[in-house]
């Protein structure tokens, strides 16, 4: 019994934590580590620590210091809720960096309740209207507008006479689900065929009874909506069983690891990417590779790098303006036009009706195991895109 | 006086039924009910918050021990009779309109019956077969969360809207968990009473040998199909309750990997206990909590390595959870009793 006791007394002791300390502004991050999507999650939040490192070594917010909290929750969406609770009650953080769309979409109304700003590494196009999700911001293309940049590159660049056929692949759930109806629309409008859909797991090792289908349709294009595991498996099929399909993908569905997944089946796929490539020439570059010491990072930690950078920004003008709350967040962040991320993204301008950072999208194609950026495609700011 | 005595020298019907023998566990037993219930007052909402997910841990343990625990018929289908609940509840609400009260008990209901439909193969299998049959629950009910748009919002889930009485609306964490401790105990309490009826002691007879209780006039099919489905009806109260809790339910959140935790509850717990469902569902919702923002801290004080020791969690988690297995095979319910035989004859211990 008493050698069991401190086991008893440790499960009991849930939980301690320090007060919050004048200078300090205090950013919780829900990331994801060890779970499902950690593969992507853990450089994402390395580049949410790297910048925040930085910038508490450049002065910080207006002399303040940033103190991030990072907690894994591996994906689980009770694990996140509890996380969130201890944030707000006992870390009394000001803002969140979050990560995934079920823990994002779970938390939505409550962050909204409880007037907290969270900048979400969910791109879902549904947090982007202000009306359901005031208080939801992110830093890159979303997964409809994504979609629509990569049909509108691939229909610019179509040059046969007879309509194009498109297919869409995506695991079913919230994040795969989310750009399909926007996309089928889109495709429409275009003057695409859709001739298939298929499901592929997010875990699927093989996916050749959705690809056999896929090949009897035949379509030159298809969108595959999943993350990069699934991904180098659909592309993999493909090549085995022969598809000449052309495939387009997702800002989650790759990234520079493709070619040691998918071992050259890769090639010649289109890629959304959310921000600029690690060695880029631009300027917020020089930043990055100092604190990396040129270490290659993959592009999610740039996301996650620039989406702590906006943050930021908007904490010091709200500092400025003596009103950091969750509301003067909300309102500097409403204000932020153009804001310039040296580069590494496009200008990103949040609004009061309209929380889409940007409307560019840059695609990139796997080239002899290689990131190469083929374009950039500026889709026009419609509102009635907002939210789908 | 609160002193018990050696032996049975218990004289009326009325001794024989009481649930708290001496007066010493009364007083502390109604002690830690008020405890439970000025707690919120005293604590931060955080913590309150983990309370209430304790108690719907506890309500969903309570059902899974009384189908695997005392009826001996392994069930890998609590996550998933969970979801039913859940989003049962919230169709009940949001498309007939019914309040919550109402709605929550025929969620529990239509979750007992659900659950009696998976628990048709009992009749046939035991052991581990009935167990990969309970399976096939599991996988078929999630196919149908993510695919019945109509009711539970497809794989983008849905939202579930917070009770209300008159106007006063549950959407607070302390009006959370009063509302989940309420319910919690009265599972606690129907447990402990079901176990001692006529319907309880057959489940324990088909546990211990169905051979010998089938001679003994148990309706061995009868009583294990009402086992699945009075074990579901905790799963559907434990999921609206989630739903509450969450105000947003999505087919992700019931898989195989919760049906797993609370069969991992009550085998760390103690299977075929009231007390150690409560154990288990503490043990297993804090253990894990602890670890997170244990490692969380851990990683702030050493920042170079923080993303390894937040990496080692589940692993710890793993460890100390086989270490228990090793340690306290029989559970925490039966190491209670131990700490008490213990502190009864202190110090004077033979």
């Amino acid at each position: 019994m008493r050698r069991l006791t401190p086991f008893l007394a440790l499960a009991i002791m849930a939980a301690m934590a320090g007060p919050v300390i004048g200078q300090e502004i205090v950013i919780g991050n829900l990331a994801d580590i060890t779970g499902g999507t950690g593969d992507v999650g853990k450089p994402y939040a390395e580049g949410i620590k790297a910048y925040t490192d930085y910038i508490n070594a450049n002065g910080g917010i207006n002399g303040k210091k940033i103190k991030l909290l990072q907690q894994d929750y591996a994906y689980k969406i009770p694990e996140a809720l509890s996380l969130y609770k201890k944030f707000k009650d006992q870390d009394k953080v000001l803002a969140i960096q979050g990560w995934g769309s079920g823990d994002t979409e779970a938390l939505k109304e409550q962050v909204a309740k409880d007037q907290m700003p969270y900048w979400s590494a969910s791109y879902s196009a549904h947090l982007t209207d202000p009306a359901k999700s005031p208080y939801n911001f992110f830093c890159a293309p979303d997964y409809s507008t994504g979609l629509r940049a990569g049909l509108k590159y691939l229909k610019d660049n179509w040059k046969e006479k007879r309509k194009p056929k498109v297919a869409f692949i995506y695991p079913d759930v919230g994040y795969g689900k989310a750009p399909i109806p926007a996309g089928k629309k889109y495709a429409a409008e275009l003057g695409f065929d859709i001739v298939g859909e298929e499901n592929v797991d997010l875990k699927a090792i093989e996916a050749t009874t959705q690809l056999l289908n896929l090949k009897k349709a035949d379509p030159d294009f298809a969108w595959i909506g999943g993350t990069k595991v699934s991904t180098s498996v659909i592309l993999k099929d493909a090549k085995k069983l022969g598809l000449k399909t052309k495939f387009f993908g997702n800002i989650w569905s790759a990234d520079e690891a493709m070619p040691k997944l998918a071992a050259g089946a890769e090639e010649g796929y289109l890629v959304v990417i959310g921000a600029a490539l690690y060695g880029d020439k631009v300027p917020g570059m020089k930043a990055i590779e100092k604190v990396t010491n040129n270490q290659p990072q993959v592009s999610h930690w740039i996301r996650g790098w620039v989406s702590m950078m906006t943050m930021c920004e908007v904490l010091k003008t709200a500092d400025k303006h003596k009103e950091l709350t969750g509301p003067g967040i909300r309102k500097y962040a409403e204000q932020l036009k153009n804001f310039d991320t040296q580069g590494l993204t496009a200008p990103i301008t949040y609004t009061p009706t309209d929380h889409r950072p940007f409307m560019s999208v840059i695609l990139a194609e796997f080239q002899g195991g290689k990131m190469v950026k083929k374009a950039t495609i500026e889709l026009p700011r419609k509102p009635e895109w907002i939210g789908f | 006086m609160s002193v018990a005595h050696c032996g049975d020298f218990r004289q009326s019907y009325r001794d024989d039924m009481k649930v708290l023998e001496t007066r010493f566990v009364r007083v502390s037993v109604g002690a830690f009910l008020v405890l439970l219930y000025i707690f919120p007052l005293l604590a931060s909402n955080y913590l309150t918050s983990t309370m209430t997910t304790i108690g719907i841990a506890v309500i969903g343990a309570l059902g899974i021990n009384i189908v695997t625990g005392y009826t001996g018929q392994i069930s890998l289908g609590q996550g998933a009779f969970m979801g039913v609940g859940a989003f049962a509840c919230s169709y009940f609400m949001r498309i007939a309109h019914l309040p919550f009260w109402i709605a929550m008990p025929l969620a529990g209901l239509a979750t007992a019956a659900v659950g009696m439909v998976f628990g048709l193969p009992s009749a046939r299998l035991k052991g581990l077969y009935l167990a990969i049959a309970t399976l096939a629950a599991q996988f078929i009910l999630q196919y149908l969360f993510i695919h019945m748009d109509a009711v539970t919002g497809g794989s983008n889930g849905i939202q579930f809207p917070p009770p209300e009485i008159g106007s006063f609306v549950f959407d607070g964490d302390r009006s959370k968990y009063y509302l989940t401790i309420t319910v919690a105990i009265s599972a606690v309490l129907f447990t402990t009473n079901l176990m001692r009826s006529r319907d309880g002691r057959a489940f324990i007879a088909v546990r211990d040998h169905h051979l010998s209780a089938e001679i003994m006039g148990v309706h061995l099919f009868k009583y294990r199909l009402l086992s699945f489905s009075v074990s579901a009806f905790y799963a559907g109260i434990a999921g609206s309750l989630w739903g509450v809790y969450t105000g947003y339910i999505s087919a992700e959140h019931f898989t195989l990997t919760e049906s797993i935790n609370y069969l991992a509850m009550i085998i760390i717990g103690g299977l075929g206990s009231v007390l150690g469902s409560i154990f288990g569902a503490v043990f297993m919702t804090l253990l894990p909590q602890f670890l997170t923002v244990g490692t969380g801290a851990l990683a702030q004080i050493f920042p170079k390595i923080g993303f390894l020791i937040m990496s080692l969690k589940d692993g710890v988690f793993g460890i100390i959870v086989i270490l228990f297995l090793i340690f306290e095979p029989d559970g925490l319910a039966h190491r209670w009793r131990l700490i008490k035989a213990y502190w009864k004859l202190y110090p004077f211990s033979y």
